[in-house]
C-alpha cells in the first residue's frame, strides 16, 4: 500500500479503500493486506490514517467470512499495534472505539492460543495489557468508547466462565471458555479467571445499581426488579458452575417452600402410621395418605406410564429432602415390622439369590431363585395385562411370587460332546492366532504352568492337559459297567481333542513336531501316574493305553511324507518320552523305499548310541531290517558289526542254512 | 433538511430522484419490513437516491403479496424470486387488477433497487457484499455491516432484536436499531420513506460532527464528558425528529451484531 508523501491523505485512503475492497473480494488476502497496512495505521501516523487502520481490522477481525483459524494467526501479528494505540492517553476517540471492538473480537482468540500454546507468554501479555487498559478507561471514556469496553468485558466475562450451555452439537466455534483451561496450565488459572470474570461483571451491574437507586428516575422501580434479577443469576452462575441452569427456577421453588414449612413447623408435615394388622397389599405398605379416594385412585388403570413416570420423576426433584427421607425410614419401619409379623422359614423358590438358609453351602445349580435381570426379561416379553398383575400384586407375604423358569432342555452326551467340541475348537483357534515366538525361549519342560504366559505354548499345554488330564480316571469307568443304562458319547472329549491336536500336527509336521513331542510327552506322564496309582493296593483301574496308539498314529501318518533329507525322524525319535518295539517297527517300514533307508538307519543309529536304555530294541530293529532288505544290508551290516559283532555273519550262515529271522525281544523300554 | 414536516408534501430532490452527492462521511443503513417490499423498499430507494449506502430485509417466513382475494395471496419464497420474475408473473396472471392495486407499480420500482427480496434471519451478518453491486445504495455496504437500521414495525424491530440476541453478537460491533412504524400502504410507505430520510440526514449529520469536531484533536479524559459522541446523541435526535414526525411512532435501541 503505498503511503507516498505526494499523495494527499485522501487519496492515500481512498488507495487503502482499492485495497479493503481487495480482501472483502477475497479475504484469503487478509493477512498480506493486514500486514501490509499496519505501519501505515501505527500509533504516530495521521489520525485519519489510524481511524481507517483501527476499523479495517475490527472490520477484518468480526467477519465470518476469516475462518477463526486465520484471526488466531493474524491476531498475534496486530496485537502490539492494537496494544499501542489503545494506550495513547490522547488516543482519538473513534480509533479507540475500533480498536475495542477488534480486541474484544480477539480477546477469545488469544485465550485459546495461551492455552493451546503455554511458552508464548509474550503474546498473553500484550493481550492482559490491552485488558489492563481497557478497564481502566471504562469509566471515563466517552459514552461511545465506553459501550465498547462493556462489549469487551463482555467477551472476557464469557471466557472467563464456564460456558452456560456446552453444546457440542451448536458446535459454537467462538464459545471459548473456562472449560478449556486445563488444571495446571502455567500461565492460566481457572480460579482466578473466574474470579476476575465475577469482579467484572459486578462493576458492569454495579452501573445499573446506581442508576436504580435514583429516586427521581421513573424507571426506578423496573430497573431495580431487573437488576435483582441479573445479581441472581449471576450468583447462579458463580455457585454452580458446572451444574444445570435449568434446575434454578425450582431450586428457588423448593427453598421458598421450605421457609414456609419452616415457620410452621419444624418438622416436615407428614404422619406415618403404623400399618394395620392382618392382609396387607405392597401399596398400602407405601401409602401415608388417610384420604380414602387417594387411596383408591389407581395410577395403573388412569394414567399412561410414561406420564405417570414423568410426574414421579418431577415430584421427587422438587421434594423436601427431610420429607423422603422421614417417608423412606417410615415406609423401612413398616417393612421391618411387617417382617417381624411373619416370620417364616425362606421358601428357596422365591427367596433372592444371595439369601440361602444355610450360608455356608455354595450350590448355585440346586434351585433357580430369579434376579432381577430376569423378571424384566419376563416382564418383557410377556402380555400386558400380566404385566399389570405383577406391578400391584396382593400377597400374604412380601416377596415376589414364585417365578419358575422352563427347565432347559436336557442335553443328551452326543449333543454335549458337539458343545464341547465347539469349545475346544475355539480354543484352537485361538491358539491359532497367536504367532510363533520369535525367540525360543528354553522349556519349562513339564513342570511349567499351563496358562502362565498366554503364547502359542501355553496354549498347546493347555490343550494337552485338557485332552489327556482333565478326565483322567472317568473315562475308564464307563468302560467297566458292563450294562450302563448311560449312553456313551460316540466319542469322548478327550479323544475329540486328541484327533484335532492329531490334525494340527500333521497340517504341518515339520514345524509342529514340537507340539506333538509336548503332547505325547503329556499323554505319558498321565499314564505314568495313573499306573502308578492303579498300582496301589485297593485300585484296579485299567489304564488306557493312549501314549502308545497316538504315537503310531502320529507316525504312521506322517511316514509316508518324509524324505531322505529329513531330519524330523531323528528328532523326533529322540524325543518321545518312551519307545516301544512297535513304534521302532513303524521306522523298519521306511526300508521298503531304498531311497530312506538311511534315513531309518541313522535314525535308529542315533538311538544306539545316545539313548542306551532303548539301545537293544533299537539294535533289534536294525537286525530286522538287515533280515528283511537285502537293499539295506550294507549299512546295517556296518552298524551292526560294532554293536552286535557277530551277528550278521551268523545271520549269513542262518540265511543260508534254514533261512529263519532273528527276533529281538519284545517289551517297552523307558527312556529316562 | 428537505423535508420538515411529515405532513407537507415531499420537496423536489426527493420525488424527482437522486440528489447530489454531497460527499463525506456517511453513516450505512439497513431498511427492514415484513416482505421487504413496500415500505422497506420505498425507504431503500429514498435513501440511496441520497447517495447513502443501504441495503434492506423483511422478517417474514415467506413474501406476501395480495392476490386477487384475500385467501389468495401471492407467496414467494425469500432469496429466491426475484422482483422482476414477481412483476412478470403478477402481469401475466392479471395486468388490470395488479395495476390497479399498486402492486405492479411497486414490483416495478423494486426491480430498479435491487435483484429480489431478502430475509433478515438469512443474512449473513459481515460477510462481504461485493456480488450485490448492481443494488442501488450499495457502494458502503461492501463490507456487510450497517452502523443504522430502521424497522417499519414493532413487529420487526422485535424480530430483528430477537434475532441478533440469539446470533449472540459474534462480531463485536454496534448497531442502532430504530422503529419507524409505518403503515403497510403505498401512500404511508411514502410517507415513512421521506421520514426515515430525515432521520438518516440528521444521525448522519451527528456522525459527521463527531468525526470532523473530534477529529484529530486528542481525548482529554477530563473534559470528555462534556463532547457528546454519535451514540450518546442518537436518543436525543430521534427525540428532535420526533417532533417533526409526529405520526410516526419511533422506538430505539442499541444493539450489537
Amino acid at each position: 500500500m503505498a503511503a507516498t508523501p505526494q499523495l494527499s491523505v485522501a487519496d492515500q485512503i481512498r488507495q487503502l479503500e482499492g485495497a479493503r475492497k481487495l480482501v472483502l473480494k477475497d479475504v484469503s488476502y487478509y493477512p498480506q493486506v493486514i500486514q501490509a497496512t499496519l505501519p501505515i495505521i501505527g500509533p504516530s501516523s495521521q489520525v485519519e490514517f489510524r481511524r481507517w487502520g483501527s476499523e479495517f481490522l475490527a472490520e477484518a477481525f468480526a467477519t465470518p467470512a476469516v475462518p477463526l483459524s486465520s484471526k488466531e494467526t493474524l491476531s498475534l501479528v496486530v496485537l502490539d499495534t492494537l496494544k499501542s494505540l489503545v494506550e495513547d492517553p490522547k488516543q482519538d476517540v473513534l480509533v479507540l472505539r475500533s480498536v475495542i471492538q477488534a480486541a474484544a473480537s480477539i480477546y477469545p482468540l488469544a485465550m485459546r492460543w495461551i492455552i493451546n500454546n503455554s511458552y508464548d507468554s509474550t503474546t498473553w501479555e500484550k493481550m492482559t495489557a490491552i485488558k489492563t487498559r481497557i478497564r481502566d478507561i471504562w469509566d471515563t471514556a466517552p459514552l461511545t468508547v465506553r459501550i465498547c469496553c462493556v462489549k469487551f468485558v463482555q467477551r472476557v466475562v464469557l471466557a472467563h466462565t464456564s460456558s452456560v450451555n456446552p453444546e457440542p452439537r451448536r458446535g459454537d466455534p467462538l464459545d471459548i471458555s473456562r472449560n478449556m483451561v486445563p488444571l495446571n496450565h502455567p500461565a492460566l488459572d481457572g480460579d482466578q479467571l473466574e474470579a476476575e470474570a465475577s469482579g467484572l461483571l459486578d462493576r458492569m451491574l454495579s452501573v445499573l445499581e446506581d442508576d436504580a437507586r435514583d429516586v427521581h428516575n421513573p424507571l426506578a422501580g423496573r430497573m431495580q426488579q431487573y437488576v435483582e434479577r441479573l445479581v441472581r443469576s449471576r450468583a447462579d452462575i458463580f455457585d454452580e458452575t458446572g451444574r444445570k441452569r435449568a434446575m434454578i427456577d425450582q431450586a428457588s421453588a423448593v427453598e421458598a417452600k421450605r421457609q414456609r414449612t419452616a415457620t410452621l413447623s419444624s418438622q416436615p408435615q407428614i404422619e406415618i402410621t403404623p400399618l394395620k394388622h392382618g392382609e396387607n397389599s405392597l401399596a398400602d405398605v407405601f401409602t401415608f395418605t388417610s384420604n380414602e379416594g387417594l387411596r383408591k385412585f389407581s395410577v395403573s388403570e388412569t394414567i399412561p406410564a410414561p406420564l405417570a413416570a414423568k410426574i414421579s420423576v418431577r415430584t421427587i426433584a422438587q421434594l423436601d429432602t427431610e420429607i423422603l427421607q422421614r417417608a423412606i425410614d417410615g415406609v423401612r419401619a413398616r417393612l421391618a415390622a411387617f417382617h417381624e409379623a411373619h416370620q417364616q422359614p425362606i421358601n428357596p423358590e422365591t427367596a433372592p439369590l444371595d439369601v440361602e438358609e444355610d450360608d455356608d453351602d455354595y450350590e448355585p445349580d440346586y434351585y433357580a431363585a430369579e434376579d432381577t435381570e430376569q423378571l424384566m426379561n419376563k416382564l418383557d416379553s410377556s402380555p400386558s395385562d400380566e404385566r399389570r398383575d405383577l406391578q400391584a400384586p396382593v400377597l400374604g407375604a412380601l416377596a415376589l411370587p414364585a417365578f419358575k423358569l422352563p427347565p432347559p432342555p436336557t442335553l443328551d452326551p452326543e449333543q454335549a460332546a458337539r458343545v464341547g467340541q465347539g469349545a475346544i475348537a475355539r480354543v484352537f483357534g485361538t491358539m491359532q492366532t497367536l504367532e510363533e515366538p520369535t525367540t525360543k525361549k528354553s522349556k519349562a519342560g513339564l513342570n511349567r504352568l499351563a496358562a502362565s504366559s498366554y503364547d502359542r505354548d501355553s496354549w498347546i499345554t493347555v490343550i494337552a492337559r485338557l485332552a489327556t488330564r482333565a478326565n483322567a480316571g472317568l473315562d475308564e469307568i464307563t468302560v467297566k459297567e458292563e450294562d450302563s443304562t448311560l449312553a456313551l458319547p460316540t466319542v469322548s472329549m478327550s479323544d475329540s481333542i486328541r484327533e484335532m491336536l492329531y490334525a494340527y500336527v500333521l497340517e504341518d509336521f515339520r514345524k509342529r513336531i514340537d507340539v506333538a513331542v509336548t503332547w505325547l510327552s503329556e499323554e505319558w506322564y498321565k499314564e505314568r501316574v495313573q499306573q502308578r496309582f492303579a498300582s496301589s493296593p485297593g485300585q484296579s483301574h485299567d489304564v488306557p493305553a493312549n501314549y502308545e496308539k497316538w504315537t503310531l498314529r502320529l507316525i504312521d501318518a506322517f511316514l509316508p511324507y518324509l524324505h531322505s533329507q529329513d531330519r524330523v525322524l531323528t528328532r523326533f525319535l529322540s524325543e518321545l518320552p518312551e519307545l516301544t518295539v512297535s513304534i521302532l517297527a513303524r521306522v523298519n517300514t521306511l526300508c521298503r523305499d531304498p531311497s530312506l533307508v538311511n534315513l531309518a538307519l541313522t535314525s535308529l543309529y542315533y538311538l544306539v548310541m545316545f539313548r542306551p536304555p532303548v539301545r537293544n530294541i533299537a539294535l533289534d530293529t536294525i537286525q530286522d531290517i538287515w533280515t528283511e532288505y537285502e537293499d539295506a544290508r550294507p549299512t546295517a551290516a556296518k552298524y551292526l558289526q560294532r554293536w552286535r559283532p557277530g551277528f550278521v555273519d551268523a545271520a549269513q550262515q542262518a540265511t543260508q542254512g534254514t533261512g529263519s529271522t532273528p527276533v529281538g525281544t519284545n517289551g517297552a523300554v523307558v527312556a529316562t | 433538511m428537505d423535508v420538515a414536516n411529515g405532513t407537507t408534501a415531499a420537496s423536489a430532490p426527493v420525488t424527482n430522484g437522486d440528489r447530489e452527492d454531497s460527499g463525506g462521511y456517511k453513516l450505512k443503513f439497513c431498511t427492514v419490513c415484513a416482505s421487504n417490499q413496500n415500505r422497506s423498499m420505498e425507504a431503500h430507494l429514498r435513501l440511496s437516491q441520497a447517495n447513502y449506502p443501504v441495503i434492506s430485509f423483511g422478517t417474514g417466513s415467506l413474501v406476501r403479496l395480495p392476490g386477487p382475494t384475500i385467501h389468495q395471496p401471492n407467496v414467494y419464497p425469500f432469496n429466491k424470486v426475484s422482483y422482476d420474475t414477481m412483476y412478470k408473473e403478477l402481469d401475466g396472471k392479471d395486468h388490470r387488477l395488479y395495476t390497479a392495486n399498486g402492486l405492479l407499480n411497486m414490483l416495478g420500482r423494486n426491480r430498479q433497487v435491487k435483484w429480489g427480496p431478502e430475509r433478515w434471519q438469512d443474512w449473513q451478518i459481515g460477510v462481504p457484499r461485493t456480488e450485490q453491486g448492481k443494488d442501488r445504495g450499495h457502494t458502503g455496504t461492501e463490507g456487510g455491516v450497517v452502523d443504522v437500521v430502521f424497522t417499519c414495525e414493532e413487529r420487526c424491530w422485535d424480530a430483528v432484536i430477537d434475532d441478533l440476541l440469539n446470533r449472540g453478537s459474534p462480531l463485536n460491533r454496534p448497531v442502532h436499531v430504530i422503529n419507524v412504524d409505518i403503515k403497510d400502504n403505498h401512500e404511508e410507505a411514502s410517507i415513512g420513506g421521506r421520514g426515515i430520510l430525515d432521520l438518516a440526514d440528521s444521525l448522519n449529520a451527528a456522525a459527521k460532527e463527531e468525526r470532523d469536531s473530534i477529529g484529530a484533536a486528542a481525548f482529554d479524559m477530563a473534559s470528555a464528558a462534556s463532547r457528546m459522541s454519535f451514540d450518546e446523541r442518537v436518543p436525543e435526535i430521534i427525540g428532535e425528529w420526533q417532533e417533526r414526525w409526529p405520526n410516526l411512532p419511533a422506538t430505539w435501541t442499541l444493539a450489537w451484531f
